[in-house]
This record gives structure tokens, C-alpha cells and sequence, in this order.
């Protein structure tokens, strides 16, 4: 049985995605989003939103197009070149590809944790501070401390090393390097968090906290989370969205993702039938 | 498993031995290479060493001068005229004379004044220069010997003394001096005190190194900033196309270029068209910056490309511009190995001679240069100078000259590589 | 080829896994099957030695039982099923209940077969029993088929069919009754005959409770305690 041939029948040219991809609540709204490589087209139509306060998790098999859709949405994509977006991308009603949007300040309301842990060369607090001093966010150095503080706490790690704040960020465990990222990321008070496989460079226990607090920063931020391991997916978001050679097959409640999807599909994928 | 046909362990271990062995050779190519490579090394320093450490030493002479009035012909101390055309080689030679009161043959009294260097007059014009109050006192000093008999001095327990073009009244002179003490070996001061001389024993390299000195300021103020704006812009900001990729090759072609096509343009541009002087440090530093630039660029970009592209996202996704990325992140850490690069480029500076021929820094300079814009050699031509001089006693301060060289080598790349360690960081 | 593709993961040891247990669940099927049939023969034929071996079976479907739930923690432990795969896991783990359930009431039946040959010959309520006890029957092989084949028709065929074993049971009761009105003597016997009809309403009830899990494992529906009607609609809709 070969699953290839199928996949292509199923897609098809003009597919449609299952499930709910749009929501009354939306923080971001994305439609008929395309993207480019040169020549080369890495998403096709992708239309979704991403509601306020949620944890949107984007599965899919590698080279789906999944990390490059979480990257348009703070233009990290911009960097790479040859690359091309096409359609509609809000952040609150604004245009992220417009011609009034910043990109520097679209980043600090967007913020991004990569794959592998990737502290500056500097000190723990030195990480934490460079946001908010290159955005100009503090005026003071007893403001900055605070929000190094309070940055810290929130990634639950300030009991660790409140005691070495001067330390070099790159000296910590790859768990603690990944919650420094975060801390760094919520430093400049961003309103999104995209994650992209945030955890597929840690071991177990490291992968569980940053989870646990992935769910205590939903209270107040919005995430979008890219990974490879389901079972991350399934414990962590409220809705999920499959991704399939480019395309957006399908999005729906975590639950019912992970019960019954609505397509052959993400069903294939997450029990593990191709990948 | 058929019988007869040999199990996969044994036909391991049968080759096993012939693998240890290979891998031996193979080892061995690599310390050999090596051992080629230090041995030529020393046989170059023991050379150099035992043909120039004599250049760091020097024989004076000890003599009781009368700084006569009379003697020196001056009537006014004051008079700045006067004292610059005294006779002060006179009062010299008189002081010769009563050392050895018994030569009294023209001829001989001719070699007697051999004896000693031109320079003595000199000094003696210098101390009444500085305290005229010395007229009319007698005074004892030491003061350099003639070339010839400082090599004699110098090779007279050798198998085959340097004899030249002594007499053998005068190596018995010189023999009576070295046994009573009146001539001594010393440190050779005048070696790092001044500049060029036609004279060996007047000879000093201090003129050859401040204008290499100058001549590298010059190079490193030029090349590293602009090699290294150049670098940041072609790897962080240029669009990849055919034109950058057309710079690409011609800097990498630039870095193979013989040196001496730079000496003929440095000697096109900046002389002939902008009509600067010949000879100075700044035509010399521009020249070597025209030199060292490829070899900066290349390694700064290597370095800038070796800059984790993490890092260069980390703080893209916080949010900094791209100026702020290079300047904040991507420069500190691609310091190191733009100061390697840097510093190879110096190296390559330091030790260049054919183009600054082209631009006129091979002239005999004597004066020490005291800014950029002063004529001055530099120490590898200054080495090809006296290597080319017939004197014995330049032959030794050709090696001198080099010792000197390495050492202001070795020096350059420890502090670099101390600047380096310093600003390394891990990531 | 079946509709759930359990024999297409990238694991090779996953299918063979999945597949042992549905195996395994079929011939625990079968085996209870194989009891109800013997306990309604025993029952209309008076044969208490079959009603005997029955007793016997029992033993061995408990263990089928213990060993396939056994089966099911071991793979919700070592491949985190999703979807349908923790769909099928889940339906053969609940299955397995049903299953032994219904070789629990097919028991019930054989023992009450075994009182009543004690008693002595009556034909009273044996036609009723047999007409129940066709239905049921029948039932049961539908529901095997269904899993069998992860056919949601015939799932719904069974769930359809309870309710008319079902009316069936009630007018077998009625009629029970009359029995025992008319004469008081044979209550004894009537009650031993109506225990063995709620036995076989019961295996009834665990076979619509077995295809209603078939249901969910095959369309990820959950459709119980609904009536057949709504659950007619849902599955048509899905």
C-alpha cells in the first residue's frame, strides 16, 4: 500500500480545509496565504485564524510548510532570500505584510522561541535586557531589573538562577537555556509567542516544564506552537492544524484531533501511518 | 557456516596487522613532516642567532680626552658656529697619541687613529654641546671602536681571527687595549639608538623599525576598518548576484597578486598622480593597506559567515534592526577571527619588501623619522641593504636586523593572540 | 482490506500488535458465542451436560477477558494510540467487558437449564425461549460480523434488533405470567424459564452495547444512551 498516491488523490488541487479554522475571537487572521521559495511554492491557500489566549498547535510531516507559516507571521521570513509572501495576514485587524507595518516593532509584539536554544553569548541578565534596551522600553536601571525579574518568574526560572544573573546564559542546561529564550521573548511584553519546536533539542523533564509553562502563559498570551511530537500537541493546545505538503488539510479542537479527525489525512499522520 | 571458508573475525584479524601498520605510516608522514619542518627552523635560528647575536654587542675604547680649548680651536664657547666646526677629532687623536706615546711613524700613527670610530668626534661635539662648562677639562670615556677591530676583537679566539685590513701592528694595539682593560666588549646601544650609516659600527636599525612602525599604524588604521566594512557588507547586506559574486573571485584573485604589482601601483597612483613624497610611511602604509585588504576581507568574512545563524535570529525575532544585529551580536563574535585575520595581514605587512622598492623606501636614510610623512625605511628593506654591503660588520647586523624582526614579530602575534583569548567567547 | 488501514503504520511490530488483538477479540467472540448457543441448546433440549460444559467455558472467557485488557494497557503504554487507533484500543477494551458479561448471562442460562432438567419435563414457555433465544442469536453474529469487518450497517442492524428483542421480551413475560395466574404449581418452573429469558434479553442488551462501541471505533461517534433513531441520524450525517 502506498500512502503517496493516495495523498496526492486526496489533496487535490482545490482542496478545502476541514474542520474550524476560523474563529469569532481572532488575534490573527490568516487568508489565501501563499508562499514562495524562488520558484518554488512551500504554502498553498492557507487560511486559518488563531484566537486570542490560545494555544495553537501546527503538526504535520517535515517539509509541510508549517515552521515557514509560523515564521510569516512575525516576518522572520523576510531574512531568507527569494522568499515570497502572498495573501492576508492580520495581527489585530492590522496588515503584517503592509506597507505602514514596522517590522522591528511587529517583533516585539510578536515574539519567536526557535528550536534549539540560542541564548546570546552574554549573561543571564544581559539576555534577558536586551529587548526591552533596544526597544527603548526602560528609562531606569531599577526598571530594567524588574523586568528582568518578572520575566524570569514567568518563565519559572528565576529561583535557579537569581543567584547568578551575571553568569553566562550559554553555561545553563539546554532546559534552562530554552526558558532563558522565553523569558527573553516575554521581556518585551510581546501579544503572540510563536514556538517553533521549542522543545525537540531538550530531554523529557526539560520538555515537561517548558510544557507546564506553556500552559501558564496562555492565560495571558497567545501561542502558536510548531512541533513534531504529537503527543506535545495533543497535551498542550486548544486546537490543532495539520499541515500537508504546503497545504492546510485540516483544523480543529485538540480533542477531536487526536480522537477523530475530520481527515484521512491527519489521521494517517497522527496514528503514525506515514511521516 | 561452510568449513572451509574462513570466518568474518578471522579475515579481521588477519588484516588487522597490515591496518595497524598502514595506520602507523600514516603517522609517522605526519611527525616527520613535522620534524622537517621544526628542523629547518632551527637550523634558520641557530643560524641567525650565532651569525647576529654579536651585532647586540660592540667594543669601545677607553679614552682620556683634553677638551683643550686651544686644542678644539674655540674661542667662544657660545658661539654655535664655532662649535660645530671644532676640531674635535684632533683632540681624539691626541688622546691616542698619548696612549701609545712610542708610535711615531706617519703611517703607523695613520692606523693608530684607525682605531677608533668617527663617531668619538661626535660625541665629543655632543657633551660640550649639552655642558659647555666641560671646556678645558679633562674627561675618561669609552668610545666605539672601528669597525675592522671590533670584528677582530670579536672573532680573536677563533680558529681563523678576522683579520681584513689590519696590520699586525695594530692587531697587537688592539691586543694590548683588550689585555689592560681599556677596550671592552659592551652592550651595542647605538644598534637601537639610530638610524642608517655608512659606517657598521654607527649603524642602527632604530630609523628601520619606528618606519616600520609607522608604516603598519598607517596599514592598520586603512585596512582593518575598511576590510572589515567591507566584509559586513558583502556578507550581511550585498544581494546575491552575478556582480557580487564577479567581487568575490577578483578579491580572492587580489590576494594572490605578487606583491610588487602593488608597489607598481601605489608608485602609479599615489606618487606619480596625487604627487605625494616619495620615501614616507603613509605612501608605504597605503601601499601594504592595498595589500593586506584582501586577506582581511576573506577572513572577515569567514568569520562573520562562522557567526551561528542562531544568534543572528534570536535577536531578529526580538526585534533588532539589522545594524543592530551586526553591531550587538555579529561583530563581537566574529572579532576573533577578524583580528586573525588582521593580524595575518599585518604579518604579511610587516615582513613585505617589494613594493615598498617600488615607492622609494629602500633610499639610505639616516635620520630617524619622527611622523608618516618622513622618509624611512623599513626593517625587512633595511635587512636587504646591509645584506648587500661588503663590510664584514654589516653582515652581522643583517642578522641582528632579522633577530630583530622575528622578535617584533613574535611580539605582534602574542598580543594578538592575547587579544583574541581575551575577546573569545562561547556560544 | 478494512476501512481503519490498522495494518498501515510505519511500525511493522504496531500492526501486528493491533491486529493480535483484534484476533484476539474475535476468538473471544466466538468463544462466547459458541457458550450462548450451548447454554440455549441445553435449555431447550434439556441436555444438562452441555448445560455443564457451559460452567466449564467460563473459566477460560474470564482469563480471554484479563489477558486482552492486559493487551490494551500495553499498547495505550508503549505507542500513545491516537485516533483510530486509541478508538480501536479503547472499543476492545469496553468490548471485552460486554463480552464477558454476555458469557456471564449465557452461564446464568445453562445453570437454569440444569434446574430445570432437575425438575422434570414441561414444554411450558419453551417457545417463547426458543423464539428469543433465535434472536439473540442471531444478534450476537451480527455484532461479530460487524467487528469483523468494522461495519457500521450491521452494528446498526444489531442495535435494531434489541429493540425488538426487547419487545419480544416483554411479550414473552406477559405471556409467562398467564402461565402462572392459570396455574399456581409451575411458578417455580415459569420463574426458572423467565430468569433464563432475562438472560438472553441481557446477552441482548451487552450485543447493542458491543455494536455501539463498533460504532464509535469506526466513526468516532459516541452514540450511547441515544435513542436509534438519532443514532440513525448521526451516523448517516458522519
Amino acid at each position: 500500500m502506498n500512502m503517496a498516491t493516495n495523498t496526492a488523490e486526496t489533496i487535490g488541487d482545490n482542496h478545502q480545509t476541514v474542520g474550524t479554522p476560523f474563529v469569532d475571537n481572532a488575534k490573527l487572521s490568516m487568508r489565501n496565504v501563499n508562499v514562495f521559495y524562488g520558484e518554488k511554492q512551500a504554502i498553498f491557500d492557507v487560511g486559518m485564524d488563531i484566537g486570542t489566549n490560545e494555544v495553537m498547535a501546527m503538526i504535520g510531516p517535515s517539509g509541510c510548510g508549517k515552521s515557514t507559516f509560523l515564521r510569516c507571521l512575525n516576518r522572520m521570513n523576510d531574512t531568507i532570500e527569494g522568499c515570497r509572501v502572498e495573501g492576508d495576514l492580520n495581527l489585530e485587524g492590522e496588515d503584517i505584510y503592509g506597507a505602514k507595518l514596522d517590522v522591528v516593532p511587529l517583533r516585539a509584539r510578536v515574539g519567536i522561541v526557535f528550536q534549539k536554544p540560542n541564548p546570546f553569548p552574554k549573561s543571564i541578565y544581559d539576555n534577558i535586557a536586551y529587548g526591552p534596551r533596544i526597544h527603548g522600553l526602560v528609562s531606569k536601571r531599577t526598571e530594567l531589573d524588574e523586568i528582568v525579574e518578572t520575566s524570569l518568574q514567568k518563565a519559572g526560572l528565576w529561583n535557579e538562577v537569581k543567584d547568578r544573573l551575571d553568569a553566562p546564559g550559554t553555561g545553563l542546561s539546554g532546559g534552562q537555556q530554552q526558558r532563558l529564550c522565553i523569558a527573553r521573548t516575554i521581556a518585551v511584553s510581546p501579544e503572540v509567542i510563536l514556538m517553533d519546536e521549542p522543545c525537540s533539542a531538550l530531554d523529557p523533564i526539560a520538555t515537561a516544564k517548558i510544557e507546564e509553562l506553556i500552559a501558564e502563559l496562555s492565560e495571558n498570551y497567545t501561542i502558536a506552537i510548531v512541533t513534531h511530537s504529537m503527543q506535545q500537541a495533543a497535551r498542550v493546545s486548544n486546537r490543532t492544524a495539520y499541515f500537508h505538503l504546503g497545504k492546510l488539510i485540516e483544523v480543529n479542537e485538540t480533542e477531536k484531533v487526536f480522537t477523530n479527525p475530520d481527515h484521512q489525512l491527519t489521521e494517517a499522520y497522527i496514528t503514525g501511518r506515514f511521516g | 557456516m561452510n568449513s572451509n571458508k574462513p570466518s568474518t573475525i578471522d579475515l579481521v584479524n588477519r588484516n588487522l596487522q597490515k591496518r595497524y601498520r598502514a595506520e602507523k605510516r600514516f603517522q609517522i608522514f605526519g611527525i616527520a613532516s613535522i620534524g622537517f619542518g621544526l628542523l629547518c627552523l632551527l637550523v634558520l635560528f641557530t643560524d641567525i642567532v650565532s651569525k647576529g647575536a654579536g651585532a647586540f654587542t660592540s667594543h669601545y675604547i677607553q679614552l682620556t680626552v683634553n677638551l683643550d680649548p686651544d686644542d678644539l680651536d674655540i674661542t667662544d664657547i657660545t658661539d654655535e658656529s664655532q662649535l660645530a666646526l671644532a676640531d674635535y677629532q684632533g683632540v681624539v687623536r691626541k688622546a691616542l697619541r698619548d696612549k701609545f706615546p712610542d708610535v711615531k711613524k706617519r703611517g703607523d700613527r695613520r692606523k693608530l687613529y684607525g682605531l677608533v670610530s668617527n663617531s668619538a668626534g661626535f660625541r665629543l661635539q655632543e657633551i660640550l654641546k649639552n655642558d659647555p662648562e666641560k671646556l678645558g677639562e679633562q674627561l675618561t670615556l669609552w668610545v666605539l671602536a672601528d669597525d675592522d677591530i671590533d670584528t677582530y676583537a670579536k672573532s680573536k679566539n677563533d680558529a681563523e681571527p678576522f683579520t681584513g685590513r689590519l696590520n699586525d701592528k695594530q692587531i697587537g694595539w688592539v691586543n694590548t687595549l683588550l689585555d689592560s682593560g681599556e677596550m671592552q666588549s659592551r652592550f651595542n646601544r647605538v644598534l637601537f639608538t639610530s638610524g642608517d650609516s655608512r659606517e657598521p659600527e654607527m649603524a642602527g636599525i632604530r630609523g628601520a623599525l619606528l618606519g616600520s612602525l609607522y608604516t603598519l599604524l598607517v596599514t592598520l588604521v586603512l585596512s582593518f576598518p575598511i576590510g572589515v566594512a567591507a566584509a559586513v557588507y558583502l556578507e550581511e547586506y550585498a544581494p546575491k548576484n552575478k556582480f557580487t559574486d564577479f567581487i568575490e573571485v577578483n578579491i580572492n584573485n587580489l590576494a594572490a597578486v605578487p606583491s610588487i604589482i602593488y608597489g607598481l601601483l601605489g608608485l602609479a597612483i599615489f606618487i606619480n598622480f596625487f604627487g605625494m613624497p616619495r620615501s614616507i610611511p603613509l605612501v608605504g602604509g597605503l601601499v601594504l593597506t592595498l595589500m593586506t585588504l584582501p586577506t582581511i576581507i576573506i577572513s572577515s568574512r569567514a568569520a562573520i559567515k562562522s557567526v551561528p545563524p542562531s544568534i543572528r535570529q534570536a535577536a531578529l525575532g526580538l526585534g533588532a534592526s539589522k545594524m543592530q544585529v551586526i553591531l550587538h551580536h555579529v561583530l563581537p563574535l566574529a572579532m576573533p577571527g577578524m583580528l586573525t585575520g588582521a593580524i595575518i595581514g599585518m604579518a604579511q605587512a610587516l615582513g613585505e619588501t617589494a613594493p615598498l622598492l617600488m615607492i622609494g623606501m629602500v633610499a639610505f636614510i639616516v635620520d630617524i623619522p619622527q611622523s608618516i610623512m618622513d622618509p624611512a625605511t623599513v626593517l625587512p628593506v633595511q635587512i636587504y641593504l646591509w645584506s648587500d654591503s661588503p663590510e664584514r660588520a654589516f653582515t652581522e647586523r643583517t642578522s641582528g636586523a632579522i633577530i630583530v624582526l622575528l622578535a617584533f614579530l613574535i611580539l605582534m602575534n602574542t598580543i594578538a593572540v592575547l587579544l583574541r583569548r581575551r575577546l573569545e567567547r562561547r556560544w | 482490506m478494512d476501512k481503519l488501514h490498522l495494518d498501515q503504520h510505519i511500525s511493522r511490530q504496531y500492526n501486528a500488535d493491533l491486529e493480535d488483538l483484534r484476533t484476539e477479540l474475535l476468538e473471544m467472540g466466538g468463544m462466547v458465542q459458541e457458550q450462548i448457543r450451548d447454554a440455549i441448546s441445553a435449555i431447550s433440549n434439556a441436555d444438562s451436560d452441555l448445560a455443564r460444559k457451559v460452567t466449564t467455558v467460563e473459566d477460560e472467557v474470564d482469563a480471554r477477558e484479563i489477558a486482552l485488557d492486559e493487551h490494551c494497557t500495553l499498547i495505550l503504554a508503549r505507542r500513545q494510540p491516537a485516533a483510530s487507533d486509541l478508538r480501536m484500543v479503547l472499543a476492545v477494551s469496553k468490548i471485552t467487558r460486554d463480552l464477558e458479561r454476555m458469557g456471564d448471562e449465557a452461564n446464568k442460562v445453562a445453570t437454569m437449564a440444569i434446574a430445570l432438567v432437575d425438575e422434570g419435563q414441561s414444554s411450558q414457555g419453551y417457545v417463547e425461549l426458543r423464539h428469543l433465544a433465535k434472536s439473540v442469536l442471531l444478534m450476537v453474529d451480527q455484532m461479530l460480523n460487524a467487528f469483523a469487518r468494522f461495519d457500521v450497517d450491521a452494528a446498526m442492524t444489531v442495535v435494531r434488533e434489541d429493540k425488538l428483542v426487547d419487545r419480544e421480551y416483554k411479550s414473552s413475560t406477559r405471556e409467562l405470567i398467564t402461565y402462572m395466574m392459570e396455574d399456581p404449581r409451575s411458578i417455580g418452573r415459569v420463574m426458572n424459564v423467565m430468569w433464563a429469558l432475562r438472560s438472553l434479553e441481557r446477552i441482548g442488551d451487552h450485543a447493542r452495547n458491543v455494536a455501539e462501541h463498533i460504532i464509535y471505533l469506526v466513526k468516532g461517534l459516541d452514540v450511547r444512551h441515544t435513542s436509534v433513531s438519532e443514532m440513525e441520524r448521526q451516523v448517516s450525517e458522519s
